[in-house]
């Protein structure tokens, strides 16, 4: 069985390191390893200050780890799922399942085929949690993270099967809630109960010194039931925090005694884990289909099907403009996207935050201007990379849109309008929103109502024509350079993704400045002139503003109408999905 | 109805299509076979113009396709072998947006009768992620019959239907024909060929093998006489 599974991993990242060594030869994915590379070390080797990965022999890291850690085991406990005892894959679950092997042959199959990811990931994580200080990386580091993330995975995977187990036996979601609840309610109160007598002098410490405080829980952490509670946490970092070869030496086998006594726990599981993991391998599969189709991550549509009331009923007239078809079919795709549930709740927490955050009548109003302000303009600066429900996503359906009777100029025309349309619905209601609570300042009497209806007036055409420049860019990436940019929500992983996806980006960033600079001109012009005719300012900055936004709403026409000569030459062989 | 003359179509260097030249007739099924990689798919997609044909003209209804393709597009259903679907648009949504774009001006009145046709009507308001795979054809077939075409291309038009799907399939396409619509049908199921095709035309490498009625292929291949479609089709081809 270890043969077959250490075959299998091998023959895997020698075929996948083959493949991907193989398609340098092509420019695309070669200049984007390089650019990757570049980024790479300059993110990871680049000069920086700070103590680096070796804060994590100090009290404090020993606190924050074991803290960390806690964290995420009690996470686990209480929001972790019956049915995700390991994440097999649908292939996986055709071999495996329908071999003769016995459970525990197929536990260990999947442990050591996982192994490679984890030591990966702790390589990375080490990597990266050095801070490029090289000296600081040192061996036991990975294999010390690399026995955290492998007894965690153990430790979920037993969760999960009891989980499972109890499900199994009859326990409904309640009680099952309420088993795990109950557990770790009296590990808590044990806990504070052994650690209540020191918080005097724990605060007393932190208020002297926050290393002070920091050596004082530590050595809470370490004595009394708490220490024992700790016990399994403290020794499973243990080898991560050594602070020398012999330290690592030394801990090593407790924390190797805290993982093997998880995987007994999972192999000696009473539960026949086969269907849950079956089922599970089928959800994960649908939810990598829904990715690339485009959904929102993990977040299955079949939860917010209608029976009527749950999904949006935007009306479509049988006749008019396919681009108006095109434009309706994304938006409605986008409000399928958007959970409402998570939109009222970012709304209360911009309203409610601000009005805490203001402390009265006035200061809340400004705060609310404050933030949605700043709403605004992180909407109209990244919204048009992350709204990708135009030709970035569409183009997987390439076929489809090229069999309809629609001219190329039309298609491309409804998929730009989409993000824009609702990106520029999102930053104008709040810069209205944001206009109107600073209205009611005193200082902002000295302006009219005529200035006031000026600046917005110059605002909402200024942001309009930079959505639209914006998302233009985007689309006119994905035509023009099909194979370079990634196409759904299948996103490409490696060094040569990301170099891609950085040259895109300098790329994007070009393209917009020159589309900007005829509108700036212009708009500088326009209102040069007008200051000069004796207009206030605010009038002055409205005319240009209205002037630079009319020569990019020209230039984005004749992109479009250009871009759909593109489209229409385009075929579904010159896509290569980044 | 659709006629096709010296397509080729090269992707690089590899010869998907070379100068393949045949005609469809209202009211005629023609079907398109061939072994694996012989160009049928390629061929389906040079018509509904989502490929462009490297030579060669291309027209429907008297348009061409490359020069013209939203009038040439208007008159022809292309249902592909594989369904795709927007995984956002409800089974109704999907039909509206198709009716939108093809200028179907009284959807609201054919809609529940092709829902009932289709058997879709229960699943109207249901996402296509909620959909089996024959669902998912049917559908495509309703989005492809909405718009009444003049012009049908199918390929394999019966993968993941079920009997009585596969049943009213093929009573659809002869139905069709008989009201004058050309029908291209590409499939390896040379029962189905040979139940509701009028001609046909085998293809192998990109090019034409033979073209038109089994009797008239068979005046070339006198041997063949007396034999069924799928073993005219594998001596045809050396297969």
């Amino acid at each position: 069985m270890i043969a077959a599974a250490l075959y299998l991993v091998r023959r895997s990242l020698v075929n996948a390191t083959r493949h991907r060594v193989a398609r340098l030869r092509q420019p695309k994915y070669l200049i984007g390893f390089v650019v990757g590379c570049l980024y790479v070390y300059w993110l990871v080797f680049r000069p920086q200050s700070g103590r680096a990965f070796g804060s994590a022999v100090t009290p404090a890291g020993d606190v924050w780890g074991v803290g960390v850690l806690a964290a995420l085991v009690v996470f686990n406990w209480i929001f972790g799922r019956a049915e995700t005892p390991f994440t097999f894959t649908l292939a996986e679950t055709q071999y495996l399942f329908t071999a003769p092997l016995t459970r525990r042959q197929v536990i260990d199959f999947k442990l050591i085929r996982s192994q490679l990811a984890l030591l990966v990931s702790a390589a990375v994580s080490a990597l990266f949690l050095s801070r490029g200080l090289l000296g600081g990386l040192r061996l036991f580091h990975v294999v010390g993270l690399w026995l955290v993330y492998a007894t965690l995975q153990l430790h979920y995977g037993g969760v999960a099967l009891l989980r499972a187990t109890l499900t199994q036996h009859g326990a409904s979601g309640l009680r099952r809630q309420l088993v795990t609840v109950a557990s770790l309610g009296t590990l808590v109160a044990l806990g504070w109960w052994s650690l209540r007598p020191q918080l005097p002098g724990l605060v007393a410490a932190f208020a002297r010194d926050p290393a002070e405080g920091y050596a004082a829980i530590a050595g809470a952490m370490h004595s009394g039931l708490l220490g024992v509670l700790l016990w399994p946490l403290e020794a499973l970092l243990g080898p991560l925090r050594a602070p020398d070869a012999a330290a690592f030496a030394a801990r090593l086998p407790t924390a190797l005694l805290v993982g093997v006594a998880n995987y007994v726990w999972v192999v000696r599981s009473a539960l026949a884990f086969e269907e849950a993991a079956v089922e599970h391998a089928v959800k994960v599969a649908r939810r990598v289909e829904a990715l690339r189709q485009g959904r929102a991550l993990g977040r299955p549509l079949r939860a917010r099907k209608a029976h009527g009331l749950r999904l949006p009923r935007l009306p479509l007239a049988a006749t008019g403009a396919p681009s108006a078809a095109i434009l309706w079919k994304n938006v409605v795709a986008a409000m399928r996207d958007a959970s409402p549930r998570t939109l009222i709740l970012v709304g209360a927490l911009i309203i409610g935050g601000s009005l805490v955050a203001g402390g009265g009548p006035t200061g809340g109003r400004e705060v609310l201007a404050t933030i949605l302000l700043a709403v605004g303009g992180i909407a109209l600066l990244f919204g048009p990379l992350a709204a990708r429900f135009d030709l970035r996503q569409d183009l997987e359906m390439l076929d489809v849109l090229k069999s309809y009777p629609v001219r190329g100029r039309d298609i491309v025309r409804g998929e730009v309008a989409a993000p824009v349309v609702l990106l520029a619905g999102i930053v104008w209601i709040c810069l209205a929103g944001g206009l109107l609570a600073l209205a009611g300042r005193r200082e902002a009497d000295v302006l009219t109502t005529g200035d006031r209806f000026a600046i917005l007036l110059a605002l909402l055409s200024t942001t309009g024509a930079i959505l639209a420049v914006l998302v233009l860019v985007q689309n006119a990436a994905v035509l023009l350079f099909p194979a370079w940019v990634t196409i759904g929500r299948n996103r490409a992983m490696g060094l040569e993704a990301a170099g891609q996806r950085i040259l895109m980006t300098a790329g994007s960033l070009v393209a917009l400045s020159v589309a900007l600079l005829p509108a700036v001109i212009l708009g500088g012009l326009v209102g040069a002139a007008v200051q000069a005719a004796g207009v206030d300012t605010a009038g002055t900055a409205s005319a240009g503003a209205v002037a630079g936004s009319g020569v990019v709403v020209f230039e984005v026409a004749l992109a479009v109408h250009l871009l759909g000569d593109v489209f229409d030459r385009l075929e579904p062989g010159a896509l290569g999905g980044g | 109805m659709i006629e096709v003359q010296g397509l080729t179509k090269l992707y690089g260097t590899l010869e998907a299509v070379r100068d393949l030249s045949f005609r469809v007739a209202p009211g005629e099924v023609l079907g398109l076979v061939g072994p694996n990689g012989a160009g049928k798919t390629t061929t389906l997609r040079s018509i509904v113009g989502i490929v462009r044909p490297t030579t060669g003209t291309i027209r429907v209804g008297g348009h061409d396709v490359t020069r013209d393709p939203v009038a040439a597009k208007r008159l022809l259903a292309f249902m592909p072998d594989e369904p795709h679907l927007f995984d956002y648009l409800t089974v109704e949504e999907h039909l509206r947006f198709t009716a939108r774009l093809y200028g179907v001006a009284d959807v609201d009145r054919r809609l529940p009768a092709l829902l009932q046709e289709l058997e879709l009507s229960e699943k109207a308001r249901v996402l296509p992620g909620e959909l089996s795979r024959g669902m998912k054809q049917k559908l495509v077939i309703a989005c492809g019959l909405l718009h009444d075409p003049r012009a049908l291309l199918l390929d394999e038009p019966l993968t993941g239907l079920d009997p009585a799907g596969i049943r009213r399939m093929k009573e659809t396409i002869k139905e069709r024909a008989r009201q004058g619509a050309a029908v291209l049908l590409s499939s390896h199921l040379l029962h189905l060929v040979e139940e509701v095709c009028t001609r046909v035309l085998i293809v192998q490498a990109g090019r034409k093998v033979a073209l038109g009625t089994i009797e008239e292929i068979l005046v070339d291949r006198p041997d063949l006489r007396g034999r069924s479609l799928e073993e005219i089709f594998l001596a045809l081809t050396g297969s």
